[in-house]
């Protein structure tokens, strides 16, 4: 019986070292286009403020041009106060840096968000937008009407095969939390898209945890529901999950250079709780 | 032997007439929309009129505020033009009632469209969109009353959008417990109730 627990604790320090020594490392090339992505952060409470602060420090080492919101971006609310307390307070820094956010919209978000400016909607719901070879759609997944889905195949179509398309809003198509999980009837719908027209990754929020999802046809989908709320334990891990995190508040970070999408999610403690390199293969 | 091959033939015949009658029936059913359709399509243009004047109303009060720009809002001024326009909108319609918009011959034809979504298995999605995602119940609202600002919205249904008529971009559907709420999105404002609107079965499912 000593005997295996001694051979269990050595495997688990070799795995443990393992981990240190593989400290992710972002490359930073010089064209590449660098982001965050936070969902589900507007509390106005101290774990938003602290995930803020990580997101600050880890800047100081990947300087990122940009943050992807996912919804519930101002919780309870939103008169000019809780945009402060939950927006322009805590990422204060970030705006005074030149940090851009791109929101969408989340089911406890007013509509009249779109016309908020540092939210950079320009008074739409649903937008796209495009930084250096990669093309962002930004879907308001509350109100998938038949006009805001012609839209976005023609924005697919149109897009062509040549950048990566990265899709953002609020409700994930796939997810293994227990409290919402997979948006099935908006998987209808997006998904089809989705393939048709080759998108390559997707985010969402609205479950507040992290997971990341085995790809599906080929699209990867992250779930980021944790930059200030979060439902401990509530990820119950499926076949479909490749990396979850349920503990603790977290975000990610992105760097995409030319066919590869490195990216890395960090606890509210500045635990590096997972990581890794997609590449992209044109469809 | 003949009169064998005569039965035989006859028996032919009549299955041949029988099969291009039924043909013809199925046909007409194709092309001929029944009563329930005609009556649904008719309540449909009645609700379209009715969203029609609705915005031509909004429009002139609009005009009358300044214009909400894309660029440069701060959040007071989001929130005074929210505030401004859905008082000035209360202040044209004082006397708005539910079933203004959504009326009696409409609220028909959304049962129907409702139903058919919600009945049919291959849109159960639907239904679990309502029951999953932080439904919306125990509000009371009122026409012209404001959509509670902190009160999370219910996702709304992609197939059951892709079956209802289209709204302009200036309103929105939106579902409560069991009601059918028409939302004009800038003002936050309650323009029509519909209570009632989906079945029973979504709450036997909760």
């Amino acid at each position: 019986m000593r005997r295996h627990i001694f051979l269990f604790l050595s495997i688990l320090t070799v795995f443990v070292a393992g981990l240190v020594a593989d400290e992710f490392k972002f490359p930073l090339k010089s064209d590449s286009v660098r982001f965050a992505a936070i969902g589900d952060m507007g509390t106005g409470e101290p774990p938003q403020y602290e995930t803020a602060q990580q997101m600050l420090k880890a800047r100081q080492t990947f300087p990122f041009d940009f943050v992807i919101m996912l919804g519930d971006n101002i919780y309870g609310g939103s008169k000019p106060v809780d945009f402060d307390r939950k927006f322009a307070v805590p990422y204060k820094p970030f705006i005074d840096a030149g940090v851009k956010f791109y929101a969408s919209l989340g089911n406890h978000d007013n509509t009249n968000e779109r016309f908020y400016t540092p939210f950079n909607m320009n008074g739409e719901s649903y937008y796209t937008y495009k930084k250096g070879k990669v093309r962002f759609f930004v879907l308001n997944s509350n109100y998938m009407d038949p006009k805001q889905s012609a839209w976005l195949e023609t924005q697919l179509r149109d897009a062509g095969n040549g950048d990566w398309k990265i899709c953002y809003f609020h409700h994930p198509l796939y997810s293994s939390a227990k409290y919402h999980g997979p948006s099935l009837d908006l998987r209808k719908s997006l998904e089809p898209l989705f393939i048709k027209y080759g998108v390559d990754v997707v985010f969402a929020g609205h479950d507040h945890v992290y997971e990341r999802v085995h790809p599906q046809h080929g699209i990867y989908y992250f779930t980021e529901g944790a930059s200030g709320e979060l439902r401990p334990g509530d990820l119950a891990r499926s076949s479909i999950t490749d990396k979850g995190f349920d503990t603790d508040r977290s975000f990610m970070l992105i760097e995409i250079a030319s066919d590869d999408m490195y990216f890395q999610t960090i606890s509210r403690t500045g635990d590096t709780v997972d990581s890794g390199v997609i590449h992209r293969t044109t469809r | 032997m003949r009169a064998k091959r005569r039965v035989l033939y006859r028996g032919f015949a009549l299955l041949v007439t029988l099969s291009l009658a039924a043909a013809g029936v199925l046909a007409g059913q194709d092309a001929a929309p029944n009563k329930e359709q005609t009556d649904d399509a008719a309540a449909f243009k009645e609700f379209a009129g009715r969203v029609d004047e609705y915005l031509k109303l909004r429009k002139t009060i609009e005009k009358q505020l300044p214009a909400m720009k894309s660029k440069e809002e701060l959040p007071e001024m989001i929130v005074a033009h929210q505030q401004a326009l859905a008082r000035k909108i209360r202040e044209a319609r004082p006397h708005a009632r539910p079933g203004d918009i959504f009326t009696q011959a409409t609220r028909e034809a959304f049962r129907h469209v409702i139903r058919s979504v919600f009945q049919d298995p291959q849109t159960a999605t639907a239904r679990s969109t309502i029951r999953q995602r932080d439904p919306v119940k125990g509000i009371r609202l009122q026409v012209n009353g404001i959509y509670p600002d902190a009160v999370a919205e219910t996702t709304f249904p992609s197939t059951l959008l892709q079956k209802l008529p289209a709204l302009p971009d200036e309103l929105a559907y939106r579902v409560v417990g069991r009601d059918l709420v028409l939302v004009d999105k800038n003002a936050n404002l309650v323009v029509d109730l519909f209570p009632e609107a989906l079945p029973k079965i979504l709450e036997r499912l909760e």
